[in-house]
C-alpha cells in the first residue's frame, strides 16, 4: 500500500459519532473530548475541517464544562481534569472560538495544578506526571497566561525526571519513554528552555527507536507502534534531527497500517484502527513531508497555520521544507 | 486507543446481529451510568451508591469520575461511622477490588491511582504497635508482593515499576537498597533485554552512592557491574539494554583507566563479532570521550579521528537506517 487514503480517513472520522448503538462507543466515553480533538486535528491536516459540524462540536465541548471546578471533564457529568481541558481549549483554538470559554476560571484551575515541588497534578486528586506539566503549560500558553505558574520550578521538576540516556520519565526515577520524551521536550520548548536537554544523547536515543521494519518503538527492546511515529518524531523535529532515522521506511510502515476498506490507521498492519492512531500516523507523515498532509506543529500537535496565526513557538523541523 | 487487536471485517448483517445481542447489555450499562452520575450530582454518599460504583467500575475501570465519586463516598459516607480498625478493614477490601481490576487491566492509570490513595489513607495503628506490626507496614508489604506478581506477568509494565518505586519511597524500612539490587539482578538474569530492570538498578546504585560511599567503594562496585554487564553483551551483542547500562557505568569517562580497559574489552568482542553495530557505535562514543579526557597531541588526535571515521563508515553500511547520523558524526 503506498497511497494515503485521505477520503477513506475523512469518512472514517465522520462515522465515529454514528456508532451510538455500539457498546464500545459508550465504553470510551472517558476519552470523548480527546477523541474529538484527535479527529478534528486529523481533519484539519487532511484539509477537511468542514467534515465535522462546527456548532455541534462546540456545543458538545461546552456541555462538558464542570462548573463546580471550573474546567472541562471528558463527557457531560464527568469531573474536571487537565486532559479533557487541554483538548477542549485546543478544539476552541482550532475553531478560533476560545473566547467562548471562561478563561479566568480555566486559568485559576490550571495554575492550581502546580505543586510546591514544581510538578503538576492531573486534577485535585493529585496524580503527578510530566504529561500534566506539558498539558498545563500548553493550555496556559494557548490562553496567553503562562505567567500564572512558577516557570523556574516547572523546569526544575522536568530536570529531575531526566535520565542518563537523555530521555525523560513520568516521574522522578521513572524509565525514559518516548511519550514522556515528547511531553518534556515540548514543555521545555514552551518554556524556552531547550538548553536543559542533553541534545546529542537524546537524539541518539530517539534514533535508536526505529526497528528493522521501519516502525518506531517507545522504549528499548519493545515492539513498534504507529503512535510512536508522533511521540518520537515530534521530539526529533524539535531537535532538528529528523534525518537521523530512515523516513522512507517509516512512511511505508505508517501507510501499511491503514485500513484500505473502512479507513483509519491502526497501531500495526492488520490491526483494528482507531482515531488515536489515525491522527498520530497522519502527524508522523506530516513531519516527514508527505505531500498530501498539511503541516502539523509538533510542539502543540496543532495545525501549523493556526499556531502561526496565534504567535506560538514555531521552531521545529519538517522534512522537505526549507531544508538544504 | 486499541493496541494489538486484530482487524476483523464485519458485514453489515454481522454488525446488526452483534448490536442486537449487545442491546440489553448496552441498555443496562447506560442505565447504571446515568443512575450513578445522578447520585454523584446529588452527593449521595450511601452504601448503596458505593455498591453501584463497584458494579460500574467492574464494567468500565476507565471511568475516572466514578473512582473520584467512590473516594468521596468513602471519605464522607463510610469512614465517619467506622473505627480506625474498621477503616483499615474497608481499605483492605478496597485493595482486593482493585487487584481484581488490575489483573484484567494492568495499564489503566486510574486503578493504580486508587491504590495509592488507599495506602495514603491507612490510619495509624493498631494502638501501640511497633512499626513492623503497623497497619501501614502490613499494607505496603502486601503491595510489594502484588507488584511483584504484576512484574512477573509483564516485566516491562512501567506502571508496575513506577508503583514499585512509590512503595519503596513510602516505606523505606520495607526493603534495603541491597534487597532491591538483589531483586533487579534476578529480573535481569531472567531476561537481559529487560531494560526496565537495568534502569532500576542504575537508580538504586545512585541512591546508595548518594548515601555516602568512598570513591574506592564505588569503583569496586562498578568493576563487578562491568563483569555482570559483559555477560549480557556476550550473550546478545545486539541487545541495546545492556549497552545502555554500560554507558551509564562509564558516564563521562571520568575514570580514564576504566575507560581504556572497557574500550579494550569491547574491541575484543568486536574481533569475535566484526559486524556488531553496538560494538562499533559504543567504541566511537568512548573513543571520543577519550579525546576529551586525555591530553593527546596532534598526531594522536588525527589517528583517533581516522579510526573512528573508519568505524562510522562501516556503521553506515551495516545500519543504513541511521546512515545520516553516522555521516554527521564523521564530519
Ligand atoms: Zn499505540
Amino acid at each position: 500500500m503506498d497511497a494515503l487514503l485521505i477520503d477513506k480517513h475523512v469518512k472514517y472520522i465522520q462515522s465515529l459519532g454514528e456508532n451510538t448503538d455500539d457498546l464500545m462507543y459508550h465504553l470510551t466515553a472517558h476519552l470523548r473530548l480527546n477523541a474529538i480533538y484527535w479527529g478534528l486535528t486529523a481533519l484539519f491536516i487532511m484539509g477537511h475541517p468542514e467534515a465535522l459540524v462546527k456548532e455541534d462540536v462546540i456545543a458538545f465541548v461546552m456541555s462538558c464544562w464542570d462548573d463546580d471546578e471550573g474546567a472541562f471533564g471528558a463527557h457531560p457529568g464527568h469531573d474536571a481534569h487537565v486532559l479533557p481541558t487541554l483538548s477542549s481549549i485546543q478544539i476552541l483554538v482550532m475553531y478560533d472560538e476560545v473566547e467562548r470559554a471562561d478563561k479566568e476560571r480555566l486559568v485559576s484551575y490550571l495554575a492550581a495544578r502546580q505543586n510546591p515541588s514544581g510538578s503538576f497534578s492531573g486534577d485535585r486528586w493529585g496524580e503527578t506526571d510530566t504529561r500534566f506539566s506539558y498539558i498545563t503549560l500548553q493550555a496556559l500558553e494557548l490562553l496567553g497566561r503562562l505567567d500564572a505558574i512558577d516557570k523556574e520550578k516547572a523546569v526544575a521538576h522536568i530536570r529531575r525526571c531526566k535520565n542518563y540516556d537523555g530521555g525523560f520519565g513520568a516521574t522522578e526515577g521513572a524509565e525514559s519513554h518516548s511519550g514522556q520524551v515528547f511531553v518534556c521536550t515540548a514543555a521545555l520548548t514552551i518554556l524556552d528552555r531547550l538548553d536543559e536537554i542533553d541534545q546529542p544523547n537524546l537524539a541518539w536515543w530517539l534514533a535508536e527507536r526505529q526497528l528493522p521494519n521501519g516502525g518506531l518503538n517507545g522504549r528499548p527492546e519493545k515492539l513498534e507502534d504507529v503512535c510512536y511515529s508522533f511521540w518520537v518524531l515530534s521530539a526529533l523535529s524539535i531537535l532538528h534531527k529528523l534525518k537521523w532515522i530512515d523516513s522512507d521506511a517509516l512512511i511505508r510502515f505508517i501507510l501499511s497500517a491503514q485500513d484500505p476498506d473502512g479507513g483509519g490507521i491502526a497501531d500495526r498492519p492488520g490491526d483494528m484502527v482507531d482515531v488515536f492512531h489515525t491522527v498520530f500516523g497522519l502527524c508522523g507523515l506530516s513531519l516527514l513531508g508527505h505531500p498530501d498532509v498539511r503541516e502539523i506543529n509538533p510542539i502543540y500537535c496543532l495545525p501549523a497555520e493556526i499556531a502561526k496565526k496565534r504567535g506560538l513557538h514555531m521552531n521545529y523541523q519538517v522534512l522537505g521544507k526549507d531544508e538544504a | 486507543m486499541s493496541h494489538g487487536v486484530k482487524r476483523a471485517r464485519e458485514s453489515a448483517d454481522v454488525v446488526a446481529a452483534r448490536r442486537e445481542k449487545e442491546r440489553s447489555k448496552l441498555n443496562a450499562y447506560l442505565e447504571l451510568t446515568d443512575d450513578v452520575l445522578a447520585r454523584k450530582r446529588a452527593s449521595a454518599f450511601t452504601q448503596e451508591s458505593f455498591d453501584l460504583t463497584t458494579k460500574l467500575l467492574g464494567l468500565n475501570p476507565e471511568l475516572y469520575s466514578i473512582w473520584n465519586y467512590r473516594r468521596l463516598i468513602l471519605l464522607n459516607g463510610l469512614f465517619p461511622n467506622l473505627s480506625p480498625e474498621g477503616i483499615f478493614t474497608l481499605l483492605q477490601s478496597e485493595l482486593n477490588f482493585t487487584t481484581g481490576a488490575l489483573k484484567v487491566h494492568p495499564k489503566v492509570y486510574w486503578i493504580w491511582n486508587h491504590r495509592r490513595w488507599c495506602l495514603a489513607n491507612v490510619p495509624p495503628g493498631p494502638d501501640g504497635a511497633p512499626v513492623e506490626k503497623s497497619w501501614k507496614r502490613q499494607m505496603w508489604t502486601r503491595e510489594l508482593f502484588i507488584d511483584e506478581r504484576m512484574l512477573e506477568a509483564d516485566a516491562r509494565n512501567f506502571h508496575a515499576w513506577n508503583y514499585r518505586r512509590n512503595i519503596l519511597a513510602s516505606d523505606p524500612g520495607l526493603r534495603t537498597l541491597q534487597d532491591e539490587l538483589t531483586y533487579t539482578k534476578k529480573k535481569i538474569e531472567a531476561s537481559f533485554s529487560n531494560f526496565s530492570a537495568w534502569h532500576q538498578r542504575s537508580k538504586v546504585y545512585t541512591a546508595l552512592w548518594e548515601e555516602g560511599s568512598s570513591a574506592e567503594d564505588v569503583r569496586k562496585v562498578k568493576d563487578t557491574e562491568f563483569e555482570f554487564v559483559q555477560q549480557a553483551l556476550y550473550t546478545d551483542p545486539g541487545d541495546q539494554s545492556a549497552w545502555l547500562y554500560h554507558r551509564w557505568l562509564i558516564g563521562n569517562g571520568e575514570d580514564l583507566p576504566v575507560l581504556k580497559r572497557e574500550i579494550a574489552a569491547i574491541e575484543e568482542l568486536l574481533s569475535v563479532e566484526p559486524d556488531s553495530k553496538w560494538c562499533l557505535e559504543t567504541l566511537v562514543h568512548y573513543k571520543r570521550l577519550l579525546t576529551s579526557r586525555s591530553h593527546m597531541d596532534e598526531t594522536e588526535l588525527a589517528a583517533l579521528k581516522k579510526e573512528t571515521n573508519v568505524m562510522l563508515e562501516k556503521l553506515q553500511g551495516i545500519d543504513p537506517k541511521r546512515r545520516i547520523r553516522y555521516q554527521e558524526l564523521g564530519m
